[in-house]
């Protein structure tokens, strides 16, 4: 028996990477428009006017992936079970150094919620974007509020992904591999994911 | 802002609508003429634009039977507390003058138009270039010692150039009001009018819109806070709680040791 099974296919891989890429090239040319403090960055793209032109077909890129993303796993996100209240309440086990018997399906809660919080603010990222795409020809407090919201989900995503990046690779060791190479080791899927590991091996219990 | 600081005035009541001001700036900023069309009214163009730093409003109020014109010289007002400047990504496209005037530079102007929705008075414009423009009150004349150019070929002294403390004084010792002494700081364009600011088409409190507030003066700097934040916080919890090692696991089992 392969000490190892499959977690995500090729092609969810790949859009997975597309994503990522889109995602930084975003916040890297938004960065230099969000303060001051960043302006640098904008001379990534030569500068401010190249920054605003790659963040706007980027953008549509970035729109255009994640929303796939969140519609390709929509179903096996949308819904919490008992289970995932009671990794709720237990915050995943991750504020004690005692592990907890964890009972998650292919994705923990918190791992829906992030997908569903994915989804939510790329749909409005994408909106505001196109608002403030055209400033002048748009009524200005559709704009002006537009500014803000684009900009506070800016922040509330970066804050987000921080944690994505920590828990899917030094947070878990051995997760990363199933995004990398598209499977994981039998041992960390009955670890993490010991629901979804019994329903795609077709085993009672795990051995 | 220091007590130097350099003021304009509009005495609107002097206003007589000749538009030489409007000319003036054309001519000395070697602006195009625009193409204008008839709007049922003496007021001409119509709306600031790229090529039209200031321009006459004509405004035309009932009087008891009759109408009467109110005249007012709408542009920059140069705010103490600029909302142009507040959300300008680029340094240096938008900066202030020793005289406490705000100018812009063409050539560090990124295109955002930010300052377009961030301004209180809607003032700035873009033009075919997508360059911001607006009026820089002549800086270039004021740094060789000339008045604006509007203020000289004013023929009734509507536009007064001065310092900002005397012209107010001026207005207050004729016992009339300012509009714009304390608002955002101070404007550097100070108005004296006929009727309420409403009537001009000026707000009545002028300030920073709330939004852009919001924008610049909260999300930014708890954004920026909350992303070093996070990065402190797992950070903590990679040296406090630790990973969740799929090891531990291996032992409890004894089973199959994977690398
Ligand atoms: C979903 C597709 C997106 C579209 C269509 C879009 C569009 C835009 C546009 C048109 C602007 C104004 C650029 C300008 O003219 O100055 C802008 C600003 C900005 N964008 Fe995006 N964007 C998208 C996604 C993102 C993402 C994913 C991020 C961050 C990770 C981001 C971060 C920013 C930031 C920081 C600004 C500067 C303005 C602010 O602070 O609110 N955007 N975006
Ligand atoms: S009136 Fe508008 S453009 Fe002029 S200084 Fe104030 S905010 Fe800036
Ligand atoms: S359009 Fe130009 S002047 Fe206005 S905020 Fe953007 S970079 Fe600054
Ligand atoms: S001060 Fe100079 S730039 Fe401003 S309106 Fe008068 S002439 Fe034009």
């Amino acid at each position: 028996m392969s000490k190892y099974v499959e977690r995500f296919n090729t092609r969810e891989r790949v859009l997975h990477w597309f994503v990522t890429v889109t995602f930084f090239t975003q916040l890297l040319s938004g960065l230099g428009l969000f303060s001051r403090l960043f302006v640098g960055y904008l001379d990534l793209f030569g500068g401010g006017q190249g920054a605003i032109m790659v963040h706007k077909y980027a953008g549509i890129l970035f729109l255009a992936s994640s929303l796939l993303l969140f519609l390709n796993h929509r179903k096996e996100i949308s819904t919490l079970d008992d289970d995932d209240r009671v990794w709720l309440s237990k915050l995943g086990g991750y504020l004690s150094r005692d592990t907890y018997e964890e009972n998650n399906g292919k994705f923990n809660a918190g791992q829906k919620l992030f997908g569903i919080f994915m989804g939510a603010s790329t749909v409005i990222l994408g909106i505001t974007g196109f608002v403030i795409w055209f400033p002048v020809l748009l009524p200005r407090s559709l704009v002006q509020v537009s500014l803000l919201v684009h900009g506070l989900i800016f922040v509330l995503f970066i804050m987000f992904v921080i944690v994505h990046i920590y828990l899917a690779t030094i947070g878990n060791p051995g997760t990363l591999d199933g995004m990398l190479w598209g499977r994981v080791s039998r041992i960390w899927a009955r670890k993490h994911h010991v629901k979804w590991y019994k329903e795609i091996t077709g085993q009672e219990k795990a051995s | 802002m220091a007590e130097s600081r350099m003021g304009f005035l509009i005495d609107t009541s002097r206003c007589i609508a000749c538009r030489s001001c409007q000319v003036a700036c054309k001519q000395w900023n070697k602006l195009e003429a625009d193409t204008t069309a008839n709007h049922g009214s003496y007021e001409n163009p119509g709306d600031l634009t790229p090529n039209l730093y200031n321009r006459i409003r004509f405004i035309e109020k009932a009087d008891g039977g009759s109408m009467k014109w109110l005249f007012m010289n709408e542009r920059c007002v140069h705010c103490g507390d600029a909302g142009c400047m507040k959300v300008c990504p680029a340094p240096g496209a938008l900066y202030r003058t020793n005289e406490g005037f705000i100018v812009h530079n063409k050539e560090k102007c990124i295109a955002c138009k930010y300052c377009v929705s961030a301004c209180p008075f809607g003032v700035p414009r873009y033009g075919a270039d997508d360059k911001v423009s607006k009026c820089h009150l002549c800086y270039d004349r004021l740094g060789v010692g000339k008045p604006p150019a509007c203020a000289k070929a004013c023929p009734t002294q509507t536009l007064q150039y001065g310092p900002r403390n005397g012209l107010i004084a001026k207005v207050k010792a004729a016992k009339k009001t300012v509009y714009g002494e304390a608002d955002l700081s101070g404007l550097g364009v100070l108005y004296v009018l006929d009727d309420k600011p409403e009537v001009y088409g000026l707000p009545a409190n002028p300030s920073i819109p709330t939004a852009i507030f919001l924008w610049k003066d909260v999300v930014k700097p708890l954004g920026i806070l909350g992303f070093w934040g996070s990065i402190a916080a797992v950070l903590f919890h990679y040296v406090t709680t630790g990973p969740k090692q799929i090891e531990e696991e291996n032992q409890k089992t004894g089973g199959d040791r994977h690398e």
